[in-house]
């Protein structure tokens, strides 16, 4: 199907100012394992394309799974009538890119394939951490889950450009629920913050079943644990929990579709106005926030968006100062600003929107000990179990698996239910240390949801744990 | 499309050996996509999907299932089928027993198809953008047929298929205050699209006074049926499942356990037969017309499935995997509109709430803030819009000891989501004037 569509595809441009096709095949494995019970294996298999036509001041999208000659060209008929249609009639007229790239690639670099491995061996590996999970019987609950995405995309254009990215990645997901006294405590492998393109190897190479002994041991102890105390002190964030704090609090605010209104109606707005690009303090001088598309293994690593513009490393935040916003090639043309190459699409099904793609926090200078013992009075949290904020982007209130008390730059004993509220335009100023390069962790989200029509993407993360000073937290209950 | 699913299922069952048994899923839509901002389009587009989920199981015991999407062409689709049905076939002896499976076995086939004529969604839209002219209107307009079936190899052949539209809309003033709004239904009339519109202009209007900013603390609130249908949303999240009740995950824990109640007036249904969904399951089960979940504040009955009866030696009621509830009923009160300010008489009037999540969910406390057309009341008037206030407190708070009441009036929300697909999940429910509700940042 897919040879035979590469083969005609240039046959069916219609004769408008601009039209691309994105043809996207998506497979989907996932393993679960759930008190040691294999539960349905899942493998999905997504095939289409979008026709996208832009004409005479007017934009349409034509979108099938049926990739025959008959159902391509249906898509290429609504994608003109929507453009004729709408003609007149947009918020904003497109003008679209002139440049040709081609044979443009990108493939994920899997040193162990996902298919190498059987199903059966695959099976026998959940198994064995499930095993590991449920050492002790107070583990009232336990299960283990691996999760293989495979996103192949090939994008031609009226430009004549080719662009073919191979995109793969991998999920494991480890879960422990201890009770005691009839409250649950939940322990995971960092959420699923632990999605990485990579090969299969990369499970075997993480040691998942000392993980889950180490993750059922928290989770008793958490169960038998004091709630964490309502207080204001300083918050020592790991990596599992700054991910979150960076997608909804800089993230978002800073997508550049949200600035113009585009997502007033669902997924919200931003605190953000274009007029901050390029003076606003967003943070204290230790805050550096990247777009980064190069880095290797992580999530949203690519070298061309879904509008088939080349992907580069830029900073959004330096120093604290607010640089450029996440807009791609269509909205930086409404907004006047320049362009990243984050207009991306969650499959052939849906049209490209201004997404995060990796949102990194740079490295500082502070090893993990010198930011513990810098701690007169605080907590250490790690990893998220709970995320709000308003639709600006502003107020926020996330809670974690997992609290440890410091005292005088020691840890001491471990609370549970730990949360933190406070507000973006602020918290930021509060960041005091940033973890130095060897406590940098690569990591991600595998569904950020947005768009209307909706729409989950996978986005990537990779930043050092970091200090915030005086932050309000408190407990359950 | 019925038609080419019940041949191309008939055609695959020739290839089933003995000893197997097969399941057909069938999901397909046809949808326009407009979606606006500032009364103007933003992107128009059409998306046609159909694809199949072949779920394979033999006499050991053994699953495998595959999920495909397809053409619509009968012969390349049944090729793609075949290849994959062996695939499943090859794969199937290497995996474990699965003693959790469990295929409904009576043959009960079932047809519901919603005939409707041709909409011609460009003439909506002309009628739309008329009417918004001027306005600071964000949203999306879809609309469309749904189709779901599914058809095993034992004989039982499920359709259920549907057209509907929903134009999901917010309309802003100069403040960046505003009113959401939603017109869903089988039939595009521009009177009723109209009145929508017009109602929510009025409100913005109330919007137009400078915003008040509240202090923490504890509110007398009203919850329209929006804002009561994001806390019932957070219940879902494993409240009335099974499995999460017993293995203790689920928010109303404590409720199914009988060691916490909420008011006497809180009760809530699944009710399938006046929601949207189809009435059966992906294992080919019928569900019933109605579940009880919550009957007069207690925990009555969760939503079971096939593979937590067989886990648990209980009956199901043929749930879905997730356990989780499609079509929610919950029972009016009787507070009529007309008494709704005055029974708040000071505190806040909230139309939406957002972006809610856990703070305990042992203890079913939530957090989230307010959005869209939220206001102070005082001395049983809206007097200004309030700033965006989060809340953070427990259901058995806010529908136990401090509900006031709910509204003799309730309205049908169906669900506007997208995620893969049109949603066809609904919920019908009134509003709620809560007492103490917690305003803390």
């Amino acid at each position: 199907m897919k040879n035979e569509f590469l083969k005609q595809i240039n046959t069916y441009f219609p004769s408008v100012d601009y039209c691309s096709f994105r043809f996207v095949n998506k497979y989907t494995n996932i393993i679960s394992v759930t008190r040691n019970v294999l539960e349905p294996i899942e493998i999905s298999e997504d095939e289409g394309v979008m026709v996208t036509v832009i004409h005479n001041g007017g934009y349409g999208y034509g979108a099938s799974s049926d990739l025959t000659q008959e159902g391509i060209l249906k898509a290429i008929e609504e994608a003109k009538k929507w453009a004729e249609y709408s003609s007149g009639k947009l918020v904003h007229v497109p003008h679209p890119p002139s440049v040709r790239i081609d044979g443009g690639k990108y493939f994920t670099h899997e040193k162990d394939s996902w298919g190498k491995e059987s199903n059966k061996d695959k099976v026998e590996y959940l198994m064995q951490i499930n095993k590991s999970l449920k050492s002790k019987p107070t583990i009232s609950n336990w299960g283990a889950s691996f999760r293989y995405n495979k996103i192949e995309t090939f994008f031609t254009d009226t430009n004549g450009s080719d662009i073919r990215q191979n995109i793969s990645y991998i999920l494991p997901q480890l879960v422990a629920c201890a009770e005691y006294k009839k409250q649950i405590q939940t322990r995971t492998f960092g959420g699923h913050a632990h999605a990485r393109q990579t090969g299969y190897n990369f499970l075997k190479d993480s040691d998942l079943i000392n993980k889950a002994d180490q993750i059922a041991n928290d989770a008793i102890e958490l169960s038998m644990a004091p709630n964490c105390p309502d207080c204001k002190v300083d918050a020592l964030i790991a990596p599992d929990q700054m991910i979150l704090q960076i997608h909804e609090s800089i993230g978002h605010p800073l997508e550049l579709d949200r600035i113009l209104g585009d997502e007033r109606n669902y997924a919200g707005s931003s605190f953000v106005s274009l007029d901050m690009f390029g003076k606003y303090k967003y943070g204290s001088d230790k805050l550096n926030i990247s777009f980064n598309p190069s880095q290797e293994s992580e999530l949203a690593t690519y070298n061309y968006d879904d509008d088939g513009t080349v992907a580069s490393k830029k900073h959004l935040i330096k120093d604290g100062i607010l640089q450029r916003p996440i807009g791609g090639f269509y909205s930086s043309q409404r907004a006047d600003q320049n362009h990243v190459a984050c207009s991306r699409a969650t499959s052939w099904n849906r049209p490209p929107i201004d997404r995060m793609g990796n949102i990194n926090l740079e490295p500082g200078n502070s090893s993990f000990s010198e930011m513990i013992a810098s701690v007169e009075d605080g907590i250490l949290l790690e990893t998220n179990n709970s995320w709000s904020i308003d639709d600006y982007r502003n107020k926020f209130q996330f809670g974690c698996e997992k609290g440890t008390i410091i005292k005088n730059g020691e840890l001491k004993h471990i609370t549970k239910n730990p949360n933190y509220r406070g507000i973006t335009k602020e918290f930021w100023h509060n960041l005091s240390m940033v973890g130095d390069e060897t406590s940098f962790s690569i990591l991600g989200t595998a569904n950020c949801g947005k768009g209307e029509p909706n729409q989950t993407i996978f986005v990537g993360h990779a930043t050092p744990p970091c200090l915030f000073r005086e932050i309000d937290i408190f407990g359950g209950e | 499309m019925r038609d080419y699913f019940q041949s191309i299922a008939l055609e695959l069952f020739k290839y089933i050996q003995k000893d197997e048994f097969l399941i057909i899923n069938f999901d397909a839509e046809e949808s326009n996509f407009v979606r606006l901002n500032k009364a103007k389009i933003r992107q128009p587009g059409n998306v046609k999907q159909i694809s199949m989920s072949l779920s394979l199981s033999n006499r050991d015991k053994k699953n495998l299932k595959s999920h495909l999407r397809l053409n619509g062409s009968f012969k390349r689709d049944l090729a793609t089928l075949i290849k994959t049905l062996n695939y499943l076939r090859r794969e199937l002896p290497d995996l474990p027993k699965d003693p959790y499976l469990l295929f409904s076995k009576s043959v009960q086939s079932t047809e519901i198809t919603h005939e409707q004529k041709y909409i011609n969604d460009e003439e909506n839209l002309d009628y739309i953008l008329t009417n918004i002219s001027g306005l600071d209107l964000v949203g999306i307009y879809s609309s469309g047929y749904i189709y779901t079936g599914l058809a095993n190899s034992l004989g039982q052949f499920n359709w259920h298929s549907d057209y509907s539209f929903s134009f999901d809309y917010s309309i802003y003033n100069e403040n960046n205050n505003a009113i959401k709004l939603n017109y869903s239904s089988k039939k595009w009339k521009n009177e009723e699209f109209e009145i929508s519109l017009n109602q929510g202009i009025k409100k913005l209007k109330i919007l137009s006074q400078s915003p008040r900013t509240i202090q923490k603390g504890e509110y007398t609130v009203y919850l329209e049926p929006s804002a009561l249908n994001e806390i019932i949303d957070m219940m879902s999240w494993g409240g009335f499942s099974y499995k999460a009740n017993k293995i203790g995950t689920s928010p109303l824990h404590l409720l199914s356990k009988g060691e916490k109640s909420l008011d006497t007036s809180v009760s809530i249904d699944e009710n399938i037969k006046d929601g949207i969904s189809a009435n059966f399951s992906a294992d080919g089960f019928i569900k019933p017309d109605k579940i009880s979940m919550i009957k007069g504040g207690e925990f009555a009955e969760s939503l079971t499935s096939p593979r937590s009866s067989l886990e648990y030696s209980v009956a199901h009621n043929a749930s879905s995997t997730s356990e989780y509830p499609y079509s929610i009923d919950m029972r009016a009160g009787s507070i009529d509109d007309d008494e709704i300010l005055s029974t708040i008489n000071n505190g806040i009037y909230i139309s939406n709430l957002w972006y809610l999540n856990f703070s305990d969910r042992n203890n079913g406390r939530m957090t989230g803030l307010t959005r869209f057309g939220c206001f102070l009341v005082e001395d049983g008037k809206l007097t200004a819009p309030i700033n965006t206030m989060r809340f953070d407190d427990s259901v058995y708070s806010m529908l136990g000891e401090n509900l006031i009441g709910l509204t003799s009036n309730r309205k049908l929300l169906i669900d506007s989501g997208t995620y893969e697909e049109r949603s066809t999940s609904s919920a019908r429910l009134p509003g709620a004037i809560v007492n103490k509700f917690k305003m803390t940042l």
